[in-house]
């Protein structure tokens, strides 16, 4: 009668479905053998065999997974590497993943020299033409013929294999991803271009710590290291291990926009504000995708504010321009806005007419992505918009980096920490039942207690899951403190709830209801608590005050009405 | 049994009026009481009603133990900043130190070595990963706390290694960096500033909670307390701190506002009862909370192998302790004399 009432309560519903998705989210498949694909390179015998790049936001257990080669069961990465190396130039191997089967066929390893002597070559090009029509003047698009002149090059076989470009690790066996403590990296030494004093090394890593901040890398440690001979060299490490990532690290960063030589703002304190909604950055709308030659090109546009100072230079450095008609309706300025990114140049804006000689602060930057396919070039453009974004922002870097080296680490806390860490939890709950046990002497509370405790675990884990955050040290020690504060306020409601038993003073319901009082101050205070924490500069701070959160949120919003209706249908006279 | 030891000590002493023995007899009650307050381990039978007498009339002697506790513990943190120049012991994530890097296509056995050196420099950390490069192993890295200036213990250092390894090391063979702390210098200046911050936003919270001042202060000084102290009794035994150990120091904040809302909730915001019997429902309750999160810490203490693990552990033991004494006797004892002085204050407004 009593369990009927249970499980028909709404609240221990939304707790089981919770518990579901949660289950759903994490997706555990303890059975997933295999390697999964971490990144494909460009134009490698993997690119061209029509394996799916994925994308850094996929899920973990949404990953491709190479089951086999050639028939051949792969369980390991050592096992993948195995065969790799055995590879021959022109062998054909067989992949099959777990999404379907592909022929690669290994290239040999090839250079090309360039010879001292040139070819004619033909090329195509569109121009803008005007032309006269039935007496009107029209612009149209042409096409001509051109002949250049190129150096001859050669392409000599070097007899060994090309990499195949695929970059695998160890299949995961549930969604929860985990951090750099527990799953290991890369380890990346970088060498400051010249010798940096102790401020100017402060002011690089808070740098590099801010540009990842902005690129939404957080698992990952930066710190000043240096050797006997007195080197300084600045240290990376990055969960999960793509070590692309480090390449916007890396950068300068120097931002330049340059109207002929002179600079009209550059990146970081110039630019007050950068847009990065949807509505006012991304594909550009306007000139969206196209295709040239074989390779497609995608534009991406996305505005800024300017500084007052940097608008009043702008305007300073228009005043003396003139108008110009193009051949199109709209009238331009005779020079162009050209943006540089370390002393390379990336883009070259038209200015209007309308903005000469005016201090504009609202201008939108603009540049291109390129790649084989549609979507491969509008994912290049995106992600050269991040890293614009995230340079004009951030400010460059005061020095050049230069990668000394590249190393695959293991966590500092391995599979050995997991399992140990799982056998004290599951002993601390044990314990936890068995105080409740000795304390009410009653099963009617011990169990719901610890029940409630495994669930807010599993939906954490699932939330988790969910929106992808590393589960790292400083997430364990949410976790725990999760647990804990949902056993505290289980007790002040059993204590509540059996206090008034003897007295009877007041009803069941209104001494439950009094237990929320103390569980909801509780809650807003830690909450608050947390809360300065998530702005501190460093991820273990971060990492800990999230989890607390959500983790205590879980129980005030999920869990613990759930508690206190079963307490009160269990209590009942 | 009060009207035996009465006649004991009297003996031969006639009976006087009704209300006069009955004032007698409170004024030996309380006698008796100090005296049982005395010789109580001669009888364990009142002891607990003795404790709860010292706990109820004492209150504002006993509040003079957390305060001399957590004068003693600034002031030893604040004699280890001077001496050491550091308010904690921070270890090799904290503090920096040295890397050396072995490549090695051998496989290396990592638990016996790290064993080897542990036991070989009981007083440094030394942690050690592996490398990898596709799918095989490359070689170790080995992270502990020598110093820069300290070469004769690097050299100790790597003939140890060597000697754990059974081969010896060419210099070309290893590397040597020296590597700055995981969290970054300004790391410590944030935390503080964010703590800070925390501290207040808490206080607005319970102000706005209790809509009284003193109250508010209160949770904030215990939950600082509990931190000063467990700090100053983690560097008395010489622990030494990890990236760890800083989430274990802000994990008590949440421990520690837990018992305090459910005191203060208990004393300010329920009438029913005497003042003193809803702080002992407090206490029940309180402790139980406590007792039950500590007996879990101590099985996990026990029972893991893990060092980072351990750290938290032994961290959050020693805090919830402190929190024991500084729940139950600082709050409870500032509550009080806060009610008390309500109390007169009405008395006052009533008389006028």
């Amino acid at each position: 009668m009593k369990l009927k009432k249970i499980f028909t309560n709404a609240r221990v519903i939304i707790v089981f479905i919770a518990i579901i998705l949660a289950v759903v989210a994490i997706f555990p498949n303890f059975s997933n053998d295999g390697v999964a694909i971490r990144s494909i390179k460009p134009n490698s015998a993997a690119g061209i065999s029509g394996i799916q790049n994925p994308k850094p936001t996929t899920a973990p257990m949404q990953r491709e997974v190479i089951k086999a080669i050639n028939n051949k069961p792969v369980k390991t990465v050592a096992d993948y590497y195995k065969f790799v190396s055995a590879l021959k130039p022109n062998m054909t191997l067989q992949l099959k993943t777990n999404k379907g089967i592909y022929k690669l066929t290994a290239r040999e390893k090839t250079e090309i020299i360039v010879l001292n002597e040139t070819i004619t070559k033909f090329v195509n090009e569109t121009i803008e033409a005007n032309e006269t029509i039935n007496g009107e003047l029209k612009q149209v698009n042409k096409t001509i013929t051109k002949a250049i002149q190129v150096p001859k090059t050669e392409t000599i076989g070097l007899g060994i294999v090309e990499d195949i470009g695929l970059e695998v690790y160890e299949a995961p066996k549930t969604n929860v991803r985990k951090g750099l403590d527990l799953q290991g990296g890369v380890r990346i030494l970088l060498k400051p271009e010249k010798k940096l004093s102790e401020k100017d090394m402060e002011f690089l890593l808070a740098g590099m710590k801010e540009r990842l901040n902005v690129y939404g890398l957080t698992d990952i440690v930066i710190r000043e290291a240096g050797d006997l001979s007195g080197n300084q060299f600045i240290l990376v490490e990055i969960a999960g291990g793509n070590d692309k990532d480090v390449e916007s690290l890396r950068q300068q960063g120097k931002f330049e926009a340059k109207i002929e030589d002179d600079v009209v703002f550059s990146g970081g304190n110039d630019i007050k504000y950068v847009c990065r909604s949807a509505d006012c950055a991304g594909i550009d709308p306007s000139s969206g995708c196209g295709q040239s030659d074989d390779r497609w090109i995608c534009d991406f546009r996305f505005s800024i504010t300017l500084s007052q100072e940097a608008a009043q230079i702008q305007a300073e450095l228009t005043k003396t321009l003139e108008v110009v008609s193009s051949q199109s309706r709209n009238q331009y300025l005779s020079k162009k806005l050209t943006l540089y990114l370390d002393d390379q140049k990336v883009d070259e804006l038209s200015i209007g007419a309308d903005l000469k000689g005016k201090a504009v602060t609202d201008i939108q930057i603009s540049g291109q992505g390129t790649g084989m396919t549609r979507q491969d070039a509008a994912f290049d453009a995106l992600k050269n918009m991040k890293r614009l974004q995230t340079i004009l922002i951030t400010g460059s870097l005061p020095v050049k980096l230069e990668i000394i080296k590249t190393d695959s680490i293991s966590p500092v806390l391995g599979e050995e920490f997991v399992r140990n860490a799982l056998f004290v939890g599951l002993l601390s709950f044990i314990v936890v039942m068995l105080a409740v046990l000795v304390r009410y002497r009653r099963f009617v509370v011990a169990i719901p207690v610890i029940f409630t405790m495994i669930a807010e675990v599993i939906i954490l884990l699932g939330v988790a899951a969910l929106i992808g955050w590393n589960i790292d040290l400083a997430a364990i020690a949410g976790i725990i403190i999760t647990v804990g504060t949902g056993v505290n306020d289980q007790i002040v409601i059993s204590d509540e709830a059996l206090r008034g038993q003897a007295s009877a003073a007041s009803g069941l319901k209104e001494r439950i209801k009094r237990a929320f009082f103390i569980i909801l101050s509780a809650y807003f205070t830690n909450v608050f608590a947390m809360f300065p924490l998530l702005f501190a500069g460093a991820g273990l701070l971060k990492g800990f005050a999230l989890t607390t959160i959500i983790g205590i949120s879980i129980g005030i919003l999920i869990t613990r009405p759930a508690f206190g209706d079963v307490m009160e249908i269990l209590l009942k006279e | 049994m009060e009207e035996q030891e009465k006649t004991e000590q009297h003996p031969g002493e006639k009976p006087k009026d009704e209300a006069l023995k009955n004032k007698e007899i409170t004024e030996k009650t309380k006698k008796e009481e100090k005296e049982t307050e005395i010789k109580k381990e001669k009888k364990p039978f009142n002891l607990l009603s003795s404790i709860r007498e010292v706990y109820d009339k004492h209150y504002k002697v006993l509040m003079v133990f957390p305060f001399i506790i957590l004068l003693l513990a600034i002031f030893s943190i604040a004699f280890q900043t001077i001496t050491t120049g550091d308010f904690i012991n921070r270890d090799v994530t904290l503090k920096g130190g040295l890397t050396i890097t072995i490549p090695s296509e051998n496989q290396i056995d990592v638990s016996a070595l790290q064993e080897h050196l542990s036991r070989q420099f009981p007083s440094n950390m030394v942690s050690i990963r592996k490398l990898k490069r596709a799918g095989s192993d490359t070689g170790i890295i080995i992270d502990s706390d020598i110093g820069e200036a300290d070469s004769a213990t690097l050299g100790l250092f790597i003939s140890e290694i060597e000697k754990s390894l059974g081969t010896k090391l060419e210099r070309e063979g290893y590397t040597v960096e020296f590597i700055g702390s995981s969290l970054g210098a300004s790391f410590f200046k944030e935390t503080v500033r964010a703590l800070v911050i925390a501290f207040i936003l808490m206080g607005i919270v319970v102000f706005i909670t209790f809509r009284v001042f003193v109250p508010s202060i209160a949770v904030i000084l215990a939950a600082f307390s509990d931190i000063v102290i467990t700090i100053a009794v983690v560097n008395l035994i010489g622990m030494r701190i990890s990236t760890a150990g800083i989430a274990a120091f802000l994990m008590l904040i949440g421990y520690s506002v837990d018992t305090d809302i459910l005191l203060t909730t208990r004393l300010l915001k329920r009438k029913e009862g005497t003042e003193m019997e809803r702080v002992l429902s407090a206490v029940k309750t309180g402790v139980m909370m406590t007792l039950t999160t500590s007996i879990a810490i101590t099985v996990g203490m026990i029972f893991t192998e893990s060092d980072v693990i351990r750290e938290i552990m032994i961290i959050l033991l020693i805090g919830l302790i402190a929190d024991l004494m500084n729940t139950w006797i600082q709050n409870v004892g500032i509550l009080r004399l806060y009610l008390e002085r309500e109390h007169k204050k009405k008395l006052a407004k009533n008389e006028a």
